[in-house]
């Protein structure tokens, strides 16, 4: 414990180290500045404003702005880049709440219940809400970084194949529960979105498949092209076809408060403590932890909620819980990083480039070697969620006053953001085409009552689960034994088939509620 | 020094190389005039990525031009390597190809929209990176002889990590496996992250992977490196034998990096971007930061457009018979 | 999902025999997209031995598809539900004819012409439009976006047409 705390010292050391600047115009007077902090806030900073842009996700951003840190000494550029991502991050979710374009996977969810708050009148506390789950979290995770690190990775090696596979099909049943209609339509959503995942080319044999020798498909189809389609693109179009300018005006009237009531903060609390739990827990596992954390967070609450038919209509919960596992997975998902030097993900990927870059490539001894470099990440950590906190809080009036630019000024630059992001991805024309295919896909969804949130995560989890079988296969040579006979994955897969009796159940039960069901839309 | 000497410099310098096409000397006097843009077909921060960073950021200094690198992934770098393929050819849109883009893809995709020899006109080879044989940390065999027995023997059992179908270390254990003569269960990952962590956590046996990600792991013990295929043993890895000493000379290979322009870009403006990026290649604090990387510096001779034409077409040649198309 | 008012189910479409149009057609749609998919992907390889090929996943979930398709198609038969609603031709239209036109501007002709021109077209997707706010509001979006990307984010964005560099 001790370590933990010297070890911390060390780090907020670093975070708050000062640099002696001497000015010329000031005649040999120093002013010391701490340039750590004004780098994380900077990166907080601009990841927000660039996270904020639709189109532009958590990934997209990071890349983005990699270059910029590349002038900096090593530590100063990792915080940066950890402020980038928090903020991207956060970014995100302020488009899902204010305009239903999620930047990535994880902000699915907040769209849900975020959006209808914001038609509600209730963006501000939704927004808010999300800023304080994601501080907490963050705090929380931390902690735990500093405390547990090093024993938690064991449980990233752990994780082979088979536990991963058995992780994404408790996913799907996730998603599965996220429906607030038909439990059927939303099972073929599922399995649509996995069928779009399969497009792209076979993980084993190079394969292309269903790629119709479109090069921009060799790879399979992006998740901000299909996002930005099936939310964004989609929402714009079914706005203008339903008279968008009276449902707007309609908001503005009913916008009420910026901040949470006490009884928001009061059904939050132990939807934040939950999230971070689950959410913190998840983060660790590389290769699709993360990903998965905010819609279990989602689905936890929705079953352990009393009146789970407020979820998908504005239930403040809803928000809470996915913001605060999002951030709290975000926050783990470095243990393997600072402990291993692996990267878990396609963001850490790009800071392993960036230590690169610095000629620092991380390993398993990065913490003996580079102790100042991961502890004043992990304190920076904190001091960036401290940030995020203080720029959007305020910024939460900003947007909100976002939302009463009339509609016919917003759709139209909402479609030329959209544009530019989904382009800026990867230089490709031929992905905003498809982004506005799956716009007009996503339209006739909408007329047929198919929700788009379980075929994105579909499409998410559809490569994770297929690659891990196969992978699982391979190693065991076809033995199908091995998701049961292996411990995590076995209660793994016990947890995913109780869940999914505790969704199909109440559905065949409901049956005749639905009429009620229907009317109160 | 004004437009007016700029031409007089250009034509000096072209009479002094002995070229007599003067007049068309003249007419680009200036390249570059503009910011080049280099397409890297990965993502940033990869290794292929960081080699062009630091070497272009160099190049720039010299050119006079800001020189923008832009990522393009996809499709094993073939997506970004049709563009640059299809780019204008004025010298303005340059690629950092390697092994994978210039070399294996031709096998690998036998539908691939370009031709590594007759779509470019190679300027300079950057650096190779050097690859090693690693296995599991618990792996039984002690050496590189040791391993060539036991993987033969236990071919069924064994399992080969690698990062994906086209991935240099997918091409580099192909070659490996077929020096070897055996055809082990290969298990595909995405990306060297995802397969390094399997093979730190002991899920796969072995792999063969660029040195740059690897010798942190060795160093820290996670994983151990039987051999490193190049010539000679690596400063980074004092202790690790060469394939030659250890026994199996066959195996040789190295991710190499090298620029490239369309082709029917113009000869004179070749010639620039090759000495500036020998120039960088020269200079101290590049070659430090490549060094770090565990890169290989190639000597001057080999830094020739000839000599890198001459390395596209023997590479296309080796990687042949060992790499099967996609899909099969 | 009543949240198009404006617009009244359209009944004469469907034959009486199909009680819940809106699944039904939804339900036959999946299973025409299972089809396809099945036909994409007719030309994978199937399973290697004990290892999948790079054809049987998508296989499976076509099937799947088809299974569920099936399904919802049956629902829609027999169950009362929605029945469709109208389809609105404006937006849809000008909103993809703006993308459309980003998309085959953007590399000819640069970001300033494209953003531009694909605000005003997606513009024209609701009569609500009024042309003076508009055009000043697209001309500080456009400046706004050539500042952000390639300034402010050092994106390798083109701005003018090509033409106009060299």
């Amino acid at each position: 414990m001790g370590d933990v705390f010297s070890n911390l010292g060390l780090g907020f050391g670093v975070v708050f180290q000062l640099v002696q600047w001497t000015p010329a115009f000031l005649g040999g007077v120093s002013i010391p500045i701490p340039v750590n902090i004004l780098l994380c806030l900077i990166g907080a900073l601009v990841g927000t404003l660039v996270g904020v842009l639709p189109g532009i996700g958590t990934i997209a951003t990071v890349a983005m702005l990699l270059p910029i840190t590349f002038g900096l000494p090593p530590v100063g550029a990792l915080i940066m880049l950890a402020g980038i991502y928090y903020g991207a991050q956060y970014g995100g979710s302020t488009t899902s709440i204010l305009v239903n374009i999620p930047g990535e996977a994880g902000s699915v969810v907040t769209a849900l219940d975020g959006f209808q708050m914001a038609k509600q009148g209730r963006a501000g506390p939704a927004l808010a809400i999300a800023a304080m789950g994601s501080f907490f979290a963050g705090c929380v995770a931390t902690v735990l970084i500093a405390v547990l690190g090093a024993p938690l990775t064991k449980l990233a090696l752990a994780f082979g194949p088979a536990e991963y596979f058995s992780l994404m099909v408790l996913g799907l049943i996730f998603a599965v529960v996220l429906a607030k209609g038909s439990v059927l339509k939303a099972i073929a959503m599922i399995v649509f979105g996995l069928l779009l995942s399969m497009v792209g080319s076979d993980i084993e044999t190079g394969a292309s498949r269903m790629a119709f020798n479109i090069p921009e498909l060799a790879d399979g189809l992006g998740f901000a092209t299909l996002a930005m389609g099936l939310f964004g693109f989609a929402e714009i179009i079914r706005n203008l076809d339903a008279g968008g300018e009276t449902d707007r005006q309609l908001v503005q009237q009913k916008v009420t408060g910026l901040m949470p009531t006490r009884k928001d903060l009061k059904d939050c609390t132990p939807a934040i403590l939950r999230g971070t739990a689950l959410g913190s827990i998840l983060g660790i596992l590389p290769g699709g932890g993360a990903v998965i954390a905010s819609f279990a967070a989602y689905t936890m609450e929705k079953k352990i909620s009393k009146n789970p038919e407020r979820f998908g209509r504005g239930a403040i919960e809803g928000v809470a819980a996915p913001e605060s596992a999002n951030n709290a997975a975000a926050q783990t998902s470095f243990i393997p990083l600072l402990t291993l030097g692996i990267p878990p993900n396609a963001v850490m990927a790009l800071m392993v480039g960036a230590m690169t870059i610095h000629g620092i490539v991380p390993g398993p001894q990065v913490m003996q070697k580079q102790p100042e470099l991961v502890w004043g990440m992990i304190a920076s950590m904190w001091v960036g969620n401290l940030m995020l906190l203080i720029i959007n809080l305020p910024l939460v009036g900003i947007w909100v006053r976002l939302l009463r630019v009339p509609y016919r000024l917003m759709f139209p630059s909402i479609v030329v953001f959209c544009a530019i992001g989904i382009y800026s991805v990867n230089n490709a024309p031929t992905d905003v085409m498809l982004a506005g295919a799956f716009g007009l896909l996503g339209y006739w969804l909408i007329k047929h009552d198919f929700e788009p949130a379980p075929l994105l995560l579909g499409m998410v989890l559809g490569p994770l689960m297929e690659e891990n079988l196969r992978r699982a296969l391979l190693i065991s040579r076809g033995d199908w034994t091995v998701f049961a006979t292996r411990p995590v994955s076995a209660v793994l897969m016990a947890i995913a088939a109780f869940l999914l009796v505790l969704a199909v159940l109440p559905s065949l039960r409901k049956k005749r509620d639905e009429v009620f069901v229907e009317s109160e839309n | 020094m004004n437009l007016h000497s700029r031409i007089l410099a250009a034509g000096a310098l072209a009479a002094l190389a002995g070229l007599s096409a003067l007049p068309a000397q003249a007419q680009s006097p200036a390249y570059p005039t503009r910011a080049i843009t280099m397409i890297v077909p990965f993502a940033a921060g990869g290794p292929t990525d960081v080699i062009s960073r630091i070497v272009t950021a160099h190049m720039a200094q010299t050119l006079g031009q800001s020189i923008i690198i832009e990522n393009v992934v996809g499709a094993g770098g073939t997506t970004a390597t049709t563009r640059a393929a299809r780019a204008t050819n004025d010298g303005y849109t340059l690629i950092t190809g390697h092994m994978g883009t210039h070399a294996a893809s031709v096998p690998l995709y036998p539908k691939l929209a370009y031709h590594p020899e007759k779509d470019f006109e190679p300027i300079a080879l950057l650096a190779g990176t050097p690859i090693l044989i690693l296995a599991k940390k618990d792996f039984a065999p002690k050496d590189l002889k040791e391993f060539a027995t036991y993987v033969k023997a236990n071919v069924d059992k064994v399992n080969a990590a690698h990062a994906g179908v086209g991935s240099v270390s997918h091409v580099s254990c192909e070659l490996l496996n077929s020096v070897l003569e055996i055809k082990p269960t290969g298990v595909p990952f995405n990306g060297t992250g995802p397969a390094m962590n399997a093979l730190v956590g002991g899920q796969v046996d072995y792999m063969c992977d660029q040195i740059v990600n690897a010798v942190p792991q060795i160093k820290g013990g996670t994983i151990k490196a039987y051999a490193i295929a190049t010539p000679e043993r690596n400063p980074s890895l004092p202790d690790v034998p060469t394939t030659k000493e250890a026994g199996l000379p066959a195996f040789q290979a190295q991710a190499w990096n090298a620029i490239f322009a369309p082709k029917g870009t113009p000869p004179e403006v070749i010639a620039k971007l090759n000495a500036a990026a020998v120039k960088a290649l020269d200079d101290e604090n590049v070659r430090k930061r490549l060094l770090d990387l565990g890169s290989v510096i190639p000597p001057t001779a080999e830094r020739t457009p000839a000599s890198l034409a001459a390395l596209v077409k023997s590479e296309i040649a080796k990687w042949t018979p060992v790499v099967k198309p996609a899909g099969n | 999902m009543s949240e198009t008012p404006s617009h009244g189910p359209v009944k004469y479409i469907m034959p009486k025999w199909i009680r819940g149009p809106q699944d039904f057609v939804g339900g036959v749609a999946l299973i025409a997209i299972a089809l396809f998919a099945l036909w994409a992907s007719s030309d994978l390889q199937g399973m290697r031995g004990f290892s999948f090929g790079a054809g049987t996943a998508p296989r499976m979930f076509g099937f799947l598809l088809l299974g569920l398709g099936i399904a919802v198609m049956i629902v829609g038969l027999v169950t009362d539900g929605e029945h469709i609603t109208t389809y609105a031709w404006r937006g849809p239209l000008f909103v993809s004819l703006a993308i459309l036109s980003f998309a085959f501007m953007i590399r000819p002709m640069g970001l300033i012409f494209s953003a531009f021109t694909s605000f005003v077209i997606s513009a024209l997707g609701t009569p609500e439009t009024r042309w003076g706010q508009t055009i000043i509001v697209g001309i500080c979006l456009t400046a706004f976006c050539s500042f952000l990307f390639p300034y402010a984010l050092g994106l390798p964005l083109q701005m003018l047409p090509k033409f106009m560099i060299r």
